[in-house]
């Protein structure tokens, strides 16, 4: 299997916060793995999913995804390889309450795909998908986003993460926020996605119990230098 | 871009009580200015617009204000009157293209009457060289014609060839009553101070004074006298001043200085664009602290709006990094935040248009009417066009400091 996330003695550090430091010496991902990151509140979880989606840069050492080292791009490069490869789901999944789902979904391919003017593609992939994930199209086509119920909402997060036909997503803390229910629902939903659409994907949590829906688990403190 | 401005927009508009709010400053503000200043250019306008017709004013020695306020705005009495006999001989002078003379002193119900020739109707001229016309009738033919300006007209409801009494004075009670005048003119708005004269001939003026001595009425019968004038000399003995314009502006100097030194009887002429210059620096002191008051105000309500734009940084810093993570450039960050604050300006312009617009048609005819103030309704004039612009730009450029912050911010701001 290819590696999709290959990283070597991986060191970042902040300009003005010098306490804290991410030193990694080894991280493999491989295509289509589903792996859960654990660890405690500030052991850099979070810098880590920055610096695999390219937002966060480096001090040292080399980080490629999928055989592109993403800090050598440009800015403009930076951002176009993550908005075309990366999915990302936020902790409280940050949909946009002033815009309709339907826009919500379709927002990474309006900085994007949109250019090559296949909208056609992407508007009918969207309401398939929504109707695989039981969203009628009367509350994709909604005006706004802000009666949407949670269960709507992580829904709607997991189509905009994969709308672009990502190989990779990224989640942080995407459980969170959810009751029991809800987080089952949410990871059983995600896992097929991920399964159907022959994506990567990356969580990072707190909660131990998610592990036995991954492929492997990683403890960052483990792997930290 | 469509996308961004798609984004822009109804991010603005879920925010539309923090939004509302700052267009409402904005526009107050710009309403304030652009009110001020059409008053004021419209004040100095109006009041500038008398004095285009002649180059010289020619009046007995007294202050040169005093003069010029008497002579072109009507207000104010004169001290002196000069003898015809003078103003005859200074009309002869070569340099002199035209004069037209001027006789003050009575009234109509609170409106003054200014005896002229017929000289007054084809040479008199305001803003941008705008000759007098009639709404009705014409010039007065016989003595006993008057002309009235169109607000005299439109307060006191008169109409052609009705009969008026010019009283003797200013707001006497002794009134000519002896010699009834038939109005035969009523001349369009100039928003001048012609709007409120009552114009009679110089000889009808002679004519009713033939029976008075010092201001006083002599003993006579008091039933009309109209046609026992008739075949009488009425030529003026005196009048009030004189509009005098040259064949050339380069004599001003010259034929300012010879009626200056005039011999026979003190004399001054005066140039009205100066006189009027030096009377407009006393006003414009406080012209000048209203625009910088208003002035004020427009940089505190941008500033406000720049603070609103700061504040909401922290507030949209999820949306900001949702937008960079699905794709947005730290350049359409900036770009978006720069939307943002285009659009509150644009629509803080367009509203303060509006209100000026509909406040202009509310109350411009009340300035004009209570105040004399005659201001113009096209307020699409290129200055306040380049205002409108200033006021887009500055706002667009103070925001470029919240947009900078934002797209440094989203740049580190991530998952």
């Amino acid at each position: 299997m290819n590696n999709v996330i290959e990283i070597n003695d991986l060191l970042f550090e902040w300009n003005n916060k010098k306490q804290f430091s991410l030193k990694i010496k080894e991280l493999k991902v491989q295509n289509k793995q589903k792996i859960i990151i654990f660890g405690r509140s500030g052991s850099g979880k979070s810098t880590l999913l920055n610096l695999i989606s390219g937002i966060l840069s480096p001090t040292n050492g080399t980080l490629c995804i999928k055989n592109t080292e993403i800090n050598k791009l440009s800015q403009k490069k930076k951002d176009q390889f993550r908005a075309n490869n990366i999915g990302v789901i936020f902790q409280q999944f940050n949909i946009l309450n002033y815009l309709s789902p339907l826009q919500n979904i379709l927002l990474p391919c309006f900085f994007t795909q949109f250019k090559k003017n296949n909208k056609e593609y992407f508007y009918d992939r969207t309401f398939a998908l929504a109707q695989k994930l039981d969203i009628k199209k009367n509350i994709l086509l909604q005006n706004n986003s802000k009666d949407l119920s949670v269960g709507q909402k992580q829904r709607i997060a997991i189509l905009r993460a994969i709308i672009n036909k990502p190989f990779l997503i990224l989640a942080d803390e995407a459980t969170s926020a959810l009751d029991e229910n809800n987080k089952n629902d949410f990871i059983n939903l995600l896992m097929n996605l991920c399964d159907e659409e022959k994506i990567t994907l990356l969580m990072a949590s707190h909660d131990t119990s998610l592990e036995k829906n991954f492929d492997t688990s990683i403890n960052l403190e483990k792997v930290l230098l | 871009m469509k996308i961004l401005i798609n984004i822009a927009f109804q991010s603005l508009l879920s925010r539309k009580i923090t939004v509302f709010l700052t267009i409402i400053s904005l526009t107050i503000s710009i309403v304030l200015f652009l009110s001020i200043d059409t008053l004021r250019l419209g004040a100095k306008k109006s009041f500038f617009g008398n004095v285009k017709s002649g180059d010289l004013i020619l009046g007995a020695r007294s202050g040169e204000v005093q003069l010029l306020l008497y002579s072109l705005f009507q207000i104010g009495s004169p001290t002196n009157n000069i003898s015809w006999e003078s103003y005859q001989q200074i009309s002869k002078m070569p340099e002199i293209d035209w004069i037209i003379p001027i006789s003050l002193g009575d009234s109509h119900k609170q409106f003054r009457v200014m005896g002229t020739t017929k000289k007054y109707f084809e040479k008199f001229s305001y803003r941008k060289d705008k000759k007098l016309q009639f709404q009705s009738g014409i010039y007065f033919e016989d003595t006993f014609d008057v002309v009235i300006g169109s607000d005299v007209a439109e307060i006191l409801n008169y109409k052609l060839n009705d009969n008026i009494i010019i009283a003797h004075g200013i707001a006497s009670q002794s009134l000519h009553d002896e010699f009834p005048f038939k109005i035969k003119g009523i001349l369009k708005k100039t928003g001048t101070s012609t709007d409120k004269l009552v114009l009679v001939s110089l000889e009808a003026l002679e004519a009713i004074h033939k029976d008075w001595k010092t201001g006083s009425k002599l003993l006579s019968n008091t039933k009309s006298k109209e046609k026992e004038t008739k075949g009488l000399d009425l030529t003026p003995k005196e009048i009030t001043a004189a509009v005098i314009k040259l064949k050339s502006p380069i004599t001003i100097f010259k034929v300012q200085r010879e009626i200056n030194d005039y011999q026979i009887e003190p004399l001054q002429a005066i140039i009205p664009g100066i006189v009027l210059t030096k009377l407009w620096q006393i006003v414009s002191i406080t012209e000048n602290i209203m625009l910088s008051i208003s002035s004020m105000v427009i940089i505190s309500s941008i500033i406000g709006m720049i603070a609103i734009l700061y504040s909401n940084l922290n507030i949209r810093r999820k949306e900001m990094a949702l937008l960079r993570i699905v794709g947005a450039s730290p350049k359409n960050i900036f770009t978006l935040m720069m939307f943002e604050a285009f659009l509150i300006s644009f629509f803080s312009i367009i509203f303060a248009v509006v209100l000026v617009q509909i406040a202009s048609f509310i109350f411009f005819p009340l300035l004009d009417r209570q105040f004399g103030i005659f201001l113009e309704q096209k307020l699409w004039n290129a200055r306040n066009l380049y205002f409108l612009n200033l006021v887009l730009i500055s706002s667009l450029l103070v925001s470029i400091f919240p947009s900078i912050q934002a797209f440094r911010k989203s740049i580190n701001d991530g998952i």
